[in-house]
């Protein structure tokens, strides 16, 4: 049968989509970047120049910001990772009560972030249902600080416990497509279970996780919601650092720097993810 | 090389009886079919011998070991898949040496043992290939590969050419039936292909309902069925009820619905009154001529032309009947036609 060729009336039904992402989203990178180097400038007079780069580079507040993102994607991701993969294993096959289970744990996709961050504020504050239940229990004498810590790890704990069901979500579509008679045919082969993990199932999910592991990574690295309740006093996230920047000090031209690096680090991640996606599974 | 015993093996699943307290021996180097219809137990016994599945009672012994409690990683039995189970991540090679890599061989007697299978399956050369750049018939070879590399006891095949079009299944099956002899690895093979059976196996199992029907050689069980479903399920039968009008010794006359019938009822129980079950095959119904025994004339209903052969449906005393004549013949639909069957060719069944 003869392919039809697409006429005009099918690439106008493509306009909205495409139209949208170019127009707007285009337009907007194309600011971002052409302020951060003095051009198109809302506050003064536009020129192109290196000094805003310079600026955020030789600023200590905002280097420690773009680090502190940086170690809170990745320690997100990879935390929620580890904590979603042995669920997605353990749930690939039905069985009794898997069903209620896998739908009490799809719960927090559906919270908003920033309701997400105050429920967990809740458990994890200074005087929390936590730190109450353990001094209560004898086990600690005055309470742990867990929110607002320096180092960010309610943060990280708001950000696993948010997104699991989405991540899981992935995962069990890649755990879905694996047959089980791939898995019969290890075992019979005289792979233990240790075998079938590192040589099947990881391998055969391994799109999954990477994917999963992008998509958690930008959301955590450019968060904004979490960060600015449940983080620490310093550094803020970048996302919160280019806030202030723009609307506390009105020096849109570095905020405009901070976001570039935003886009840079989140491509430059999903390049390196991609990268490892193409080695580990051999395709070219 | 292993020699299988099944005693007594049951297996259920939600309170559906699969396997239904089975026996069977199969010796040292023998190919043996399980064969039935979707749902007879005979891929439920093929998994249960393989290990993915406890039996509910019963015993599975490879030589004198029992191996019940077994895992599949440890029972050196290997098997083939309906789906070929390749690795789709690994390569040709890769996929073959899995097994070895999980025994712990060393990587030059691997490499040797893979090349060894790749150059005896006409795989040589493809083992840098991904499953998914191969045709079917060779993924199959390179599962058949995966399965012999590693030397097993018992080598379990699932339905393995199911997923082939007709004329590569006749080829794979042949190479399947070299390479058993040639390496002389105790088989199961399950399939539901009557013709597959015949073709490939030392001994076939008849599964009926999760219990045997039958067990015999593929001539035994094709010439002498002993049940009306062993008769039905391989091959084409017409199958009949009748009495016994009179018996001599071995020789009997039986009258069914369509005539009567002089046949060979051997040691076969059956007295003068006695109501008995027959079969004989289409073939064994040959156009009449003169002086041979059980004649039977009958009305040609279709003739169909099947190439070697033309399949004839006959109304004989209002019962239909089926017979094979030869390719030239000029029978046609509403001629009159004259039939004989050999005694020796009538199956009295259980």
């Amino acid at each position: 049968m003869e392919r039809k060729k697409a006429s005009a009336i099918d690439y106008l039904l493509l306009v909205p989509g495409i139209g949208f992402i170019v127009i707007f989203i285009g337009s907007s990178i194309y600011i971002t970047v052409a302020q951060s180097f003095g051009l198109q400038s809302i506050t003064g007079k536009s020129q192109f120049t290196l000094k805003f780069w310079a600026d955020v580079f030789h600023d200590k507040e905002s280097l420690d910001s773009i680090l502190f993102s940086l170690k809170i994607g990745l320690l997100s991701s990879i935390a929620t990772l580890l904590c979603s993969f042995p669920m997605a294993l353990f749930l690939r096959k039905s069985g009794p009560g898997k069903r209620l289970l896998s739908t009490i744990i799809k719960i927090p996709q559906f919270i908003p972030a920033l309701v997400a961050a105050f429920l967990v504020i809740n458990l994890i504050s200074y005087h929390g249902i936590v730190n109450e239940t353990l001094m209560a229990l004898h086990i600690i004498k005055k309470p742990l600080r867990m929110l607002n810590d320096k180092f960010g790890w309610g943060v990280v704990l708001i950000q696993v416990w948010k997104n699991i069901p989405f991540v899981l979500l992935i995962l069990q579509g890649s755990f879905a497509s694996i047959r089980d008679d791939t898995i019969d045919a290890a075992k019979n082969l005289g792979a233990g279970y240790f075998s079938i993990l590192t040589r099947i199932y990881i391998p055969l999910t391994m799109p999954g996780i990477l994917i999963s592991m992008i998509l958690m990574f930008i959301k955590a690295f450019g968060d904004f919601a979490i960060t600015s309740v449940a983080g620490p006093a310093y550094p803020p996230s970048i996302a919160l650092r280019m806030r202030n920047t723009a609307t506390l000090f009105q020096e849109w031209d570095k905020a405009a720097v901070l976001g570039v690096v935003i886009i840079a680090i989140t491509l430059l991640i999903t390049w390196l993810y991609s990268r490892l996606a193409e080695f580990v599974t051999g395709d070219e | 090389m292993s020699r299988l015993i099944l005693k007594n093996l049951a297996k259920s699943f939600d309170n559906v009886m699969a396997v239904d307290h089975i026996s069977l021996e199969v010796e040292e180097g023998e190919f043996v079919t399980l064969l039935g219809p979707s749902g007879c137990g005979k891929t439920t016994t093929l998994r249960t011998i393989a290990g993915f599945y406890q039996p509910d009672e019963g015993e599975i012994y490879f030589n004198d070991r029992l191996m019940n409690e077994v895992p599949p990683a440890k029972r050196n039995s290997s098997m083939c898949f309906q789906s070929y189970a390749l690795f789709p991540h690994m390569n040709v090679y890769d996929n073959i040496a899995f097994g070895l890599k999980m025994r712990k061989v060393p990587k030059p007697e691997q490499k040797k043992r893979v090349d060894k299978v790749l150059g005896m399956l006409s795989l040589a050369g493809m083992g840098q290939r991904k499953p998914s750049q191969l045709s079917g018939g060779q993924q199959q070879r390179v599962a058949l590969a995966r399965a012999i590399v590693t030397e097993p006891d018992i080598l379990l095949f699932d339905e393995p050419l199911s997923n082939l079009d007709a004329k590569l299944r006749v080829q794979v099956r042949v190479e399947i039936k070299e390479m058993q002899k040639r390496l002389g690895i105790t088989s199961i093979y399950v399939t539901h292909d009557q013709d597959e059976a015949l073709a490939i196996s030392d001994r076939i199992v008849v599964m009926n309902q999760g219990q045997i029907e039958q067990v015999g050689d593929p001539q035994s069980i094709y010439l002498h069925p002993k049940t009306s479903f062993v008769a039905g399920f391989i091959g084409l039968a017409n199958i009949f009820e009748g009495r016994i009008i009179e018996r001599q010794g071995s020789k009997a006359t039986v009258e069914a619905s369509f005539g009567k019938l002089r046949a060979l009822m051997g040691e076969k129980p059956g007295n003068v009154g006695d109501a008995v079950k027959f079969s004989f095959r289409p073939e064994s119904m040959k156009l009449y001529r003169g002086g041979d025994e059980n004649l039977l004339r009958g009305t040609i209903l279709h003739a169909i032309f099947m190439g070697d052969a033309t399949d004839l449906f006959v109304d004989v005393e209002g019962n239909r009947l089926r017979a094979h004549a030869d390719s030239m013949t000029t029978l046609s639909a509403g001629d009159p036609a004259e039939f004989s069957i050999a005694p020796n060719a009538i199956q009295f069944l259980e």
